[in-house]
């Protein structure tokens, strides 16, 4: 909503035009950076721990390799994290759980992260998730004609339920074989029910499939908190500068000292089709 | 209270009015040729050093002692009068002045000075004046008072394309905008690119930034006067232009002759054309629709009857679309009790509503909002003595605010029907102001304004246990409020002041303190307020903004008065200004009273200005210096930050050049300081995104922002004997392509074609820009 207004100016405006311009701007100090994630499905357990780097430096952020990181739950069960432990290139940072667990519907998760004896503290609430009923697929005309894949024009329905009784925050995630996909870089696809009516028939995916390709959708229960943050940063990632919309600002989280990022609790729920022709 | 009020005012009003033996003259000024009343028009008696100046209604009214006197008419651009008259008793004199441009190739007959500028009491007040707009260039060739505004000293804008203003360190909606005393609510179409005011039948319009007269109140920066004109009722005349993106008709004449009058006009855009956004599927367009009618019953009683309706309508194949627009409508009666008491009596409605709408089987819905305003008004002046008038009124506004309702569309919307309550208020203000004559050279202004606020019911207030905490929102109860039943009620006292001291008969020093109420509060975040943006009332939560200001200011002018020089300083603080936490929630929120913060902001700045009224090159020259501060709690760590709309330095310069009866050459130059804008200190990887590290609010400025326009309007010889004239306006906007920075953003680098470059690791600022090099060509045509 809030930045649909820059989007409809310049793109209506023949003669508008954007460049890439240096920004001369100093470089903040660097931010611990919190990416974790207790679900009810097994394997769903990690936390990443990172630094914020400068704006214009390039390559992946800094990982944070030396930290002591546990989950806990308000039944009183620990779950000590070890970082990277299948030592693999690409895991630097990410920090798994030494037993494997599995989250539970209504309960609390605790983090703790210690960084050179800096302690960052977060919790979330494991709420029930709403599942999907079933998944279809159609072909979008439209897309068919010009579609910005090609071959990819096939667009996948969701059918649900959605309680009317409870307030209910949505996160979807959607693959295509395996793989993460995102209709734009900046997408992310969340829900409130504020307005929403029980019966959810048929509301289309964001991303576009062929024949032969499995898609998948994962629904996440989230946590009001956990929604003001993907609120706050889709209109993060998205601002225009301020002119219409409100000046851009950090995400707000439920970490503790300064910490960027966010701890997710959340139940899943996975449905998956594949296009036929 | 009411009643007691009124009745010392009467007291006081007939005592101080039959002390003396004494004449009235008074009557209505009028355009010659088309006989539009005329605001402002200087009336003079040279021999008592007294004088009076046409209200609103092109009305006047002097009492001086009886004899015989030569008075005097002037008003800028019009051939000056002068008539000896034996005053006894009460004598009423309607005057008919012959407008300059109608003389043309004559030698200018005036040799008295038009000296507003100087002995004028009311300062920080800016008039526009037409003649010289219409020489100059306008973008697309579209003339629009807004974008004039916006060129004054002490106002700036947000860049270009955008029709919000902010003066002297207020934000855009502090702003009144009144068309014909109908207050606009959102004075854009296609998103700023143009204003609702279609200069055809604008008859006069005036800012006031500072000095703000105790008739006018309800927001904190400045007045924005916007008159329309009566129609002619002399002859039957047509007039239009066929531009680049929008053509205009008009047509005005008389209903009876000298007695009733009509003007009707319309004009609408064919943006569809030009918008790369637009082609058979998609549509886009604005209309504004001007209706007037005035008859006189004779000459103590006349009537106005004012419409006005524009709207923008946005349909993106067919699917998505929306639309926004205001309505307004004005019933006025001027009523004369007698030779010294003249009173209007206005009954105003005003609608301003938005709708957003999506057609699809199982996504579909409709937004919709409004906001409407029914206001009863009465203003009285009394013309006590050449030293004595008095102004006073009593104005009564309700208003209902309907934030937003989403419903569904079709059967199979996974949408149900959501409405955010309505808001009901009801402001009453009583004013008074005398303005006293002390010596001849010392005039003062001085009154208040009692303002009323009630927000009341049908409504419910949510409490809750942290009611700034917009995370975890925690209801603990809820107040139910009947119809009309109290809410909260704010009283204030804004006390006005000015005063005028004229120091020799080319110079003067003026001094003024206001202070302002609004209890009408904008849902807005940004810089540049959006037409989707909504209007709560002062209530439970929300404190009405108070804002003082202080302007000091020297005039002067040069060579019997072709040049007019002003210099003015102000301070202005604002308490409770409104703002919003950082993320907030602004749209759709039934909780909206958890993103509140209000704080304080303060400004202050000195602004220079130099005019020339006559001759072949006419044109101004103004400077802006300027600060503009808030601290709010909540935002930006509580620690103060430079507002959106602070500028260092304005300059702003208009020049129209009158090269022979067929060629007028316009140019417009401005400059200022680069906007202020939050900029990224860093980046972090979260799941896929790349999102940025926010630092201070603020705390960077893009480019400054510099502009030339130029333009050239031919008028054929042959019009001089035709009834058909028309005339050709040639313009280029931004005459030297500067690459004018509208904003910047940022996002993973990528090539032209959007694809990701490297290892998308790395990210980019782009800036955006508006307008390149622009031609236009408009044709206007009249008979």
């Amino acid at each position: 909503m809030k930045n649909l207004f820059i989007i409809i100016i310049c793109s209506s405006i023949f003669w508008s035009c954007d460049e890439p311009v240096r920004l001369d701007v100093n470089q903040g100090e660097s931010r611990v950076i919190i990416e974790g994630q207790v679900t009810n499905a097994a394997g769903h357990q990690y936390v990443k721990v990172s630094r914020s780097n400068g704006f214009y430096e390039s390559g992946k952020t800094p990982r944070v390799t030396n930290a002591t990181v546990s989950v806990s739950d308000d039944a009183g069960n620990d779950f000590p994290f070890v970082h990277n432990p299948g030592n693999l290139d690409d895991s630097a940072g990410y920090y798994l759980p030494q037993v494997p667990f599995i989250g539970e519907v209504g309960k609390t998760y605790f983090l703790t992260v210690t960084i050179d004896g800096q302690i960052y503290e977060a919790q979330d609430k494991l709420f029930r998730v709403t599942p999907i009923d079933s998944l279809s697929y159609r072909i979008d005309e439209e897309e068919r004609e010009d579609p910005e894949d090609p071959g990819k024009f096939y667009e996948v329905l969701i059918y649900a339920k959605e309680p009317q009784d409870t307030k209910d925050y949505y996160l979807f995630k959607f693959y295509r074989n395996d793989s993460l996909k995102l209709d734009f870089d900046t997408d992310i696809y969340f829900s409130d029910d504020e307005v929403l009516g029980e019966s959810i028939d048929g509301v289309s995916s964001p991303i576009y499939f062929a024949p032969g390709d499995v898609a998948r959708c994962e629904i996440f229960s989230i946590s009001r908190t956990a929604f003001v943050f993907y609120s706050d940063l889709q209109s993060l990632l998205n601002s225009d500068g301020g002119l219409f919309s409100q000046p851009p600002a950090n995400s707000r989280t439920n970490l503790s000292n300064n910490a960027l990022g966010f701890f997710q609790a959340s139940a899943l729920h996975v449905s998956e089709i594949e296009i036929k022709e | 209270m009411i009643k007691n009020l009124f009745v010392s005012l009467f007291i006081l009003v007939t005592t101080v009015g039959f002390s003396q033996e004494k004449a009235t003259l008074n009557g209505y000024i009028k355009d010659a040729e088309n006989g539009e009343e005329l605001i402002g028009v200087t009336v003079y008696i040279p021999q008592l050093k007294a004088g009076a100046i046409t209200n609103a209604y092109g009305f006047y009214s002097i009492t001086v002692p009886v004899g015989t006197y030569e008075v005097q008419f002037s008003y800028v651009g019009y051939k000056f009068q002068s008539v000896t008259k034996e005053l006894s008793g009460n004598v009423a004199f309607n005057v008919e002045l012959q407008n300059e441009a109608t003389v043309i190739q004559e030698i200018v007959i005036s040799d008295k000075r038009i000296d507003e500028n100087v002995v004028s009491l009311q300062m920080s007040k800016n008039t526009l004046d037409l003649n010289r707009v219409r020489k100059l260039p306008a973008l697309f060739g579209e003339i629009d008072i807004i974008k004039n505004i916006q060129m004054l000293p002490g106002v700036i804008t947000a860049g270009e394309g955008t029709s919000s203003f902010y003066v002297r360190g207020g934000s855009a909606d502090q702003n009144l905008i009144l068309n014909d005393e109908a207050p606009i609510y959102d004075p854009s179409h296609l998103f700023g690119l143009f204003s609702v005011f279609n200069a055809d039948v604008i008859k006069d319009s005036e800012l006031y930034k500072g000095g703000i007269p105790a008739r006018f109140g309800g927001r904190l920066s400045s007045i924005l006067e916007v008159r329309t004109k009566d129609g002619n009722n002399k002859n039957l005349n047509v007039a239009g232009g066929i531009g680049t993106m929008a053509s205009r008709i008009m047509v005005e004449g008389p209903i009876t002759k000298e007695k009733s009058s009509f003007i009707v006009s319309a004009r609408r855009s064919y943006v569809d054309l030009f918008l790369k956004a637009a082609n058979e599927d998609n549509l886009v367009h604005f209309y504004d629709i001007n209706a007037k009618i005035n008859w006189k019953t004779n000459n103590k009683n006349r009537f106005f009857v004012a419409f006005y309706a524009g709207r923008d309508v946005f349909n993106f194949s067919d699917e998505f679309g929306f639309a926004w627009g205001n309505i307004t409508g004005t019933f006025r009666w001027n009523h004369l009790f007698n030779d010294r008491l003249f009173s209007n009596t206005s009954v105003i409605v005003s609608n301003f509503d938005y709708k957003l709408e999506l057609e699809d089987p199982v996504q579909g819905f409709q937004w919709l909002s409004n906001l409407q305003e029914l206001s009863v008004k009465n203003d009285l002046s009394y013309f006590i003595s050449t030293n004595h008038e008095l102004a006073f009124g009593y104005h009564l506004t309700g208003r209902r605010f309907s934030p937003g309702r989403i419903s569904p569309n079709t059967s199979g919307s996974i949408f149900s029907e959501v409405e955010l309550q309505h808001m009901y208020a009801l402001d009453h203000a009583f004013y008074i102001s005398d303005q006293y004559r002390l010596t001849d050279r010392l005039t003062v202004d001085y009154g208040f304004r009692l303002s009323i606020f009630q927000n009341v019911g049908k409504s419910d207030v949510y409490l809750y246990e942290d009611p700034q905490d917009n995370i975890n929102i925690n209801r603990t109860d809820t107040l139910h409020y009947g119809a009309w039943k109290n809410i909260k009620t704010y009283v204030n006292i804004e006390p006005r002041a000015a005063l005028r001291y004229i120091i020799s008969d080319e110079q003067s020093a003026k001094i003024s303190y206001n202070r302002m109420v609004q209890n009408t509060h904008l849902i807005a975040a940004g810089t540049v307020p959006v037409p989707f943006n909504t209007w709560n009332p002062s209530g439970y939560y929300l404190e009405p903004q108070l804002a003082d200001q202080v302007a000091v200011g020297y005039f002067q002018n040069f060579k019997d008065n072709m040049y007019e020089f002003s210099a003015e300083a102000y301070y202005k603080d604002i308490k409770n200004v409104t703002d919003f936490a950082d993320n907030a929630d602004i749209f759709f929120n039934e909780d909206l009273s958890t993103e509140f913060r209000q704080g304080k902001a303060w400004s202050y700045g000195i602004e220079l200005m130099l005019n020339k009224t006559r001759g072949k090159l006419t044109g101004s020259v103004g400077y802006t210096l300027s600060k503009a501060m808030r601290k709010v709690p909540g935002v930006n760590l509580d620690k103060s930050f430079v507002a959106n709309y602070d500028r260092r330095h304005v300059v702003n310069i208009q020049a129209a050049y009158d090269m022979s009866s067929r060629w007028t050459l316009g140019a417009t130059f401005t400059y200022s300081t680069g906007r202020p804008i939050t900029l990224p200190t860093g980046k972090f990887e979260y799941q896929n995104y790349h999102p940025d590290v926010i630092s201070e609010r603020n705390g960077y400025r893009l480019p400054a922002f510099h502009r030339l326009d130029l333009s050239a309007t031919y008028t054929p010889a042959k019009n001089a004997n035709r009834r058909w004239k028309g005339q050709w306006v040639f313009s280029v906007y931004n005459a030297y392509n500067r690459q004018n920075p509208f904003t910047i953003y940022t996002r993973i680098t990528k090539n032209d074609d959007g694809d990701v470059i490297g290892d998308g690791n790395t990210k980019e600022a782009r800036m955006i820009y508006l307008f390149p090099i622009l031609p236009s060509i408009t044709y206007n045509f009249k008979f």
